[in-house]
């Protein structure tokens, strides 16, 4: 199968309408983060963020009397009555998530007061230690004993890790190993309380505020480094300018779309982003080798604008596969990857689509206007000066225009 | 027959497949060869600052106790003494007495201080720069090392421990099922003194302090502590007298244990060093019938009166319960902390949300990468084939590396994969598109591969070059997570243009060998 075979769009006459499309993309985005503001997440905006999954219907007027200033939302399905909560920063460094998850503790298991142990937030150090204190299968007190009850107690939490929480007695004495005593002793001495903490974060002001600067200094460091190695790799800063305006097109054609999906700026975002700053330029870089071999090879004289269509339509075929091979990937992250990486996925997504987007749109638009603004020094590229370095020399072209040979 | 340079080369690419399959092999001993990180595993992740100003007023408060000794020593006027800041103080001889003499006493007894006359006619004394330096980084290695000893008798397997600058220690705790308790384990500083009570305790510190002889007024300080009643449970704060000196700590501790008192209440039995032992026998022989109070983190945790002299082991008792009582031996074994921290960022994910996150992650990597193989496939035929194998090996390649780096795959690090294996489809991509169009000029078969080869070789090179230098970024910016991620991205890159260049080469050269003259390529 072949597709995009000897194509000659002519791409460099689409890019005004191109800039004017990105220009609106960009601007909309724009204006919704001034008319919303910045979504930061928690790794920059600091505060504590922290998901539980509740035994019962969620008790939630109990929770929003408790914290006044979370934010409280379902996560995931309903039916899995798990709530993420997010609490603003409190400007001191503190161990917020933990006071919160401590607090909710406190109200919603009354039992614990009583010292029982609360089978659904406790781990298997806590309960080992019931066990060996209580003693339900006389093992003594020794390494043995502790090996023993430590085992059954291991089983007991791992079962919780595989069900979210415990719902009834009966999912804990059904675990393997656990004999009619410990069954007595958990009857007792534990019970089942209200949550289990699947996720829980705290980022302090000073860690956000450095995470925020380290981010921002990565996507405009790593920008200019790709401009740099373009330009050196190329020998023209034509390259290098055409590049670094297409890798910022490409972030904020990405940031326009978190904007419009109403996303949260999280660390995983800058890491996507920085992606996009590495990948989105592939496409380019194959455009401009491809323009480069052809002026080693060209006989007559040609436009940059020429240029430029003839190296797009030869890579034409390459680009599209490829995008589309990646496109393909992301859309199986997006569709099943769990909605922790699922806003990772999207701005990938737009990052890969907008990069092939860029480089059959962008770029022709800044390197011609670059070269009509050195003195079109780009367009001549009479017969190669230089001596051919390739091993079998390709026949010569007669014309531009990509060839109309039958493929094999 | 094939030529002996390609034998070279297929033994090569055997002996690579075989060595990374063996390391992400789970055996015996390595149950699991590729860590995972605690996004995908559950766990812990703390990030802590050591307030090293604790142990710089440490230093300061005993330099200003000093100067007033050997005051004393050398009969001259103990001077009025005042902390400016964690690292300063002042000491304003009384009227009419020159600075000399205590210039000369703190060139001899206070080494560490750099001395200056203010305007006022006092010594200001300041902690030289080396010094501090040199007691902050003293602080923050004890403070990992007890750290240590904590996590390490809490069981936690693989911690990772590190300190970083700025003060400040990272903790990685995977696998831990109860994160609160572990953070207060941590995070106990943990000071056990055995200091006298003077006086009686009261419900009113100024109580407590007025019953103390006004000779002893100035030697006590009031801690507060927690009141029991007949029953011993706890009812409301006492406070006590407490005197200032502090006669044995927690370091002259041998060790500490859980275990059970007369009713069956838990409490911890300690055990003391053979030079602790030496000074709780002489301590609790000269007082016996007074109170001893057994202060921990400035809290009295109970106050027993002393029946006879003790001399080599004692039990703490106070209103705990099991988990309470094993949680103080614990720290009271693995020593105190020097100074207190400070939680800066926690990330913790529970186990159960690490299994999701791993099941769906490893899903949609699986479905992605049947998508592509077909997708090759279909559009490649028999290059496809050769692309897919690459492919595979390139994975092999990136899990062994992962594997023998002792790496950690991290959430974003499944999605680097995911990335890496769509830079070896651009890899390959890119050769087949060459390879076709040297056919559409006419070339023979080997010409076109020869060609397709050599030609796509610098763009394949730029496009990896661009991507390297951004994974670089990611790595030097980025933190946790995203750093493996970084690592991923870097190794499956390598791997990509080994497998681009060298693997699907040889296949090629396999298939399709020169001396055969091949007239036609399924590509």
């Amino acid at each position: 199968m072949q597709i995009f075979v000897n194509t000659n769009y002519d791409f460099v006459k689409w890019r005004f309408a191109a800039v004017a499309f990105s220009l609106i993309w960009i601007l909309a985005g724009a204006g919704l983060f001034l008319k919303n503001g910045i979504n930061w997440g928690i790794d920059f905006a600091g505060g504590a963020s922290i998901v539980l999954k509740f035994r019962d219907a969620v008790p939630m007027n109990r929770l929003r009397a408790d914290l006044k200033d979370a934010t409280i939302q379902q996560y995931g399905k309903a039916s899995d009555r798990a709530l993420l909560i997010r609490l603003p920063q409190q400007g001191k460094e503190s161990d917020l998530a933990g006071q919160v998850v401590a607090k909710l503790n406190h109200d919603l298991n009354p039992e614990a007061s009583a010292g029982k142990l609360d089978l659904n937030f406790q781990g298997r150090d806590r309960l080992t230690d019931l066990l060996l204190m209580s003693d339900p299968d006389r093992r003594g007190t020794g390494p043995d004993a502790h090996a023993y009850y430590a085992k059954v107690a291991e089983a007991m939490i791992n079962k919780r890790s595989e069900l979210g929480l415990f719902t009834n007695m009966q999912q804990v004495t059904s675990v393997p190993g656990v004999t009619t005593g410990i069954a007595r002793v958990i009857q007792e001495k534990t019970f089942l309380g209200a949550f289990n903490v699947l996720n829980q974060e705290t980022v302090g002001p000073q860690v956000g505020r450095e995470l925020q600067q380290k981010a921002i200094w990565a996507v405009i460091l790593s920008t200019l480094a790709m401009g740099v190695y373009l330009w050196l790799r190329f020998r023209s800063p034509m390259f290098g300018v055409a590049a670094v305006v297409c890798i910022i097109h490409d972030v904020l054609v990405s940031l326009a779309f978190l904007a419009m999906i109403r996303g949260e700026f999280s660390l995983n975002i800058v890491a996507a982003l920085l992606l996009i700053v590495g990948y989105s330029i592939n496409d380019t870089v194959v455009t401009y080798d491809r323009m480069r071999e052809n002026r080693r090879k060209l006989k007559t004289r040609m436009t940059l604008e020429e240029q430029l269509n003839l190296a797009m339509n030869q890579t034409l075929s390459r680009t599209i596969l490829t995008s589309g091979s990646v496109v393909l990937v992301l859309i199986a992250l997006l569709l099943f990857g769990g909605r922790v990486i699922h806003e990772f996925a999207w701005i990938l997504l737009i990052g890969v689509i907008a990069g092939t987007y860029s480089t059959v749109t962008i770029v022709p638009a800044v390197a011609i206007a670059w070269n009509k603004w050195t003195g079109r020094k780009y367009d001549v590229a009479g017969p190669a000066a230089r001596p051919k370095a390739e091993p079998t020399p390709p026949t010569p072209r007669e014309e531009p225009t990509p060839r109309r040979r039958k493929a094999v | 027959m094939l030529n002996r340079s390609l034998w070279w080369k297929v033994a090569l690419v055997v002996g690579v497949l075989v060595v990374f399959t063996a390391a992400i092999i789970p055996t015996k001993n390595n149950s699991e060869p590729i860590r995972r990180g605690l996004d995908l595993k559950g766990g812990t992740h703390l990030v802590m600052r050591v307030n090293v100003g604790d142990a710089l007023r440490l230093e300061v408060d005993q330099a200003i106790e000093s100067l007033k000794n050997q005051s004393a020593k050398n009969n001259l006027p103990v001077p009025a003494t005042r902390r400016i800041d964690d690292t300063t103080f002042v000491a304003v001889p009384p009227p009419g007495i020159g600075t000399a003499e205590y210039e000369r006493l703190a060139k001899d007894y206070l080494p560490s201080f750099d001395m200056s006359r203010t305007a006022e006619g006092a010594l200001q004394f300041r902690l030289k720069p080396a010094s501090v330096a040199a007691i902050q980084r003293d602080t923050t290695d004890h403070v990992v090392e007890t750290i240590r000893n904590r996590v390490d008798a809490l069981g936690v397997t693989e911690p990772l421990i590190a300190p970083e600058s700025g003060n400040r220690i990272v903790i990685q705790l995977p696998g831990v099922d109860d994160p609160a308790r572990v953070k207060d384990i941590i995070k106990t500083t943990a000071v056990l003194q055995f200091r006298l009570v003077e006086g009686n305790p009261a419900s009113d510190p100024k109580v407590a302090l007025e019953s103390v002889p006004a000779n002893m007024k100035n030697e006590v300080e009031v801690l507060p502590g927690t009141r029991e009643d007949e029953l011993g449970r706890a009812a409301g704060v006492e406070y006590y007298a407490i005197r200032k000196i502090v006669p044995v700590t927690g370091t002259d501790l041998k060790t500490a244990r859980v275990q059970k008192g007369r009713l069956g209440e838990p409490n911890v039995g300690f055990s003391l060093t053979p030079d602790g032992g030496h000074k709780f026998g002489d301590l609790t022989g000269a007082n016996v019938g007074r109170r001893l109070a057994i202060v921990l983190d400035n809290k009295v945790v109970s106050a027993p009166r002393i029946n006879s002299q003790i001399s080599d082991q004692g039990v703490i008792e106070g209103n705990f319960t099991t988990q309470q009582a094993s949680d103080l031996a614990l720290v009271l074994r693995s020593g105190s902390l020097p100074a207190s921290l400070t939680t800066l960022e926690e990330r913790t994910v529970g186990p159960s949300l690490g299994r999701d996150s791993i099941t769906q992650g490893v899903r949609a990597s699986i479905i992605g990468f049947i998508a592509l193989v077909i997708a090759v496939i279909l559009y490649y035929r028999g290059a496809g084939i050769n692309a897919i194998l690459a492919l595979l090996l390139n994975l092999v390649i990136l899990l062994g590396m992962l594997a023998l780096f002792k790496a950690t795959l991290t959430l974003p690090g499944i999605a680097g994969i995911i990335l890496t294996l769509g830079m070896a489809v651009d890899s390959n991509v890119l050769v087949f598109e060459r390879i076709r169009e040297e056919l559409r000029d006419g070339k023979t078969v080997r010409a076109a591969i020869e060609n397709g080869f050599s030609r796509a070789f610098g763009t394949i090179i730029d496009t990896h070059m661009t991507t390297i230098i951004s994974a670089l970024f990611l790595f030097q910016f980025g933190t946790g997570p995203i750093k493996g991620f970084a690592v991923t991205l870097l190794i499956g890159l390598a791997a990509s243009v080994f497998t681009a260049f060298f693997v699907s080469r040889i296949i090629f050269d396999f298939w399709y060998k020169p001396q055969d003259r091949p007239r036609e390529i399924s590509i």
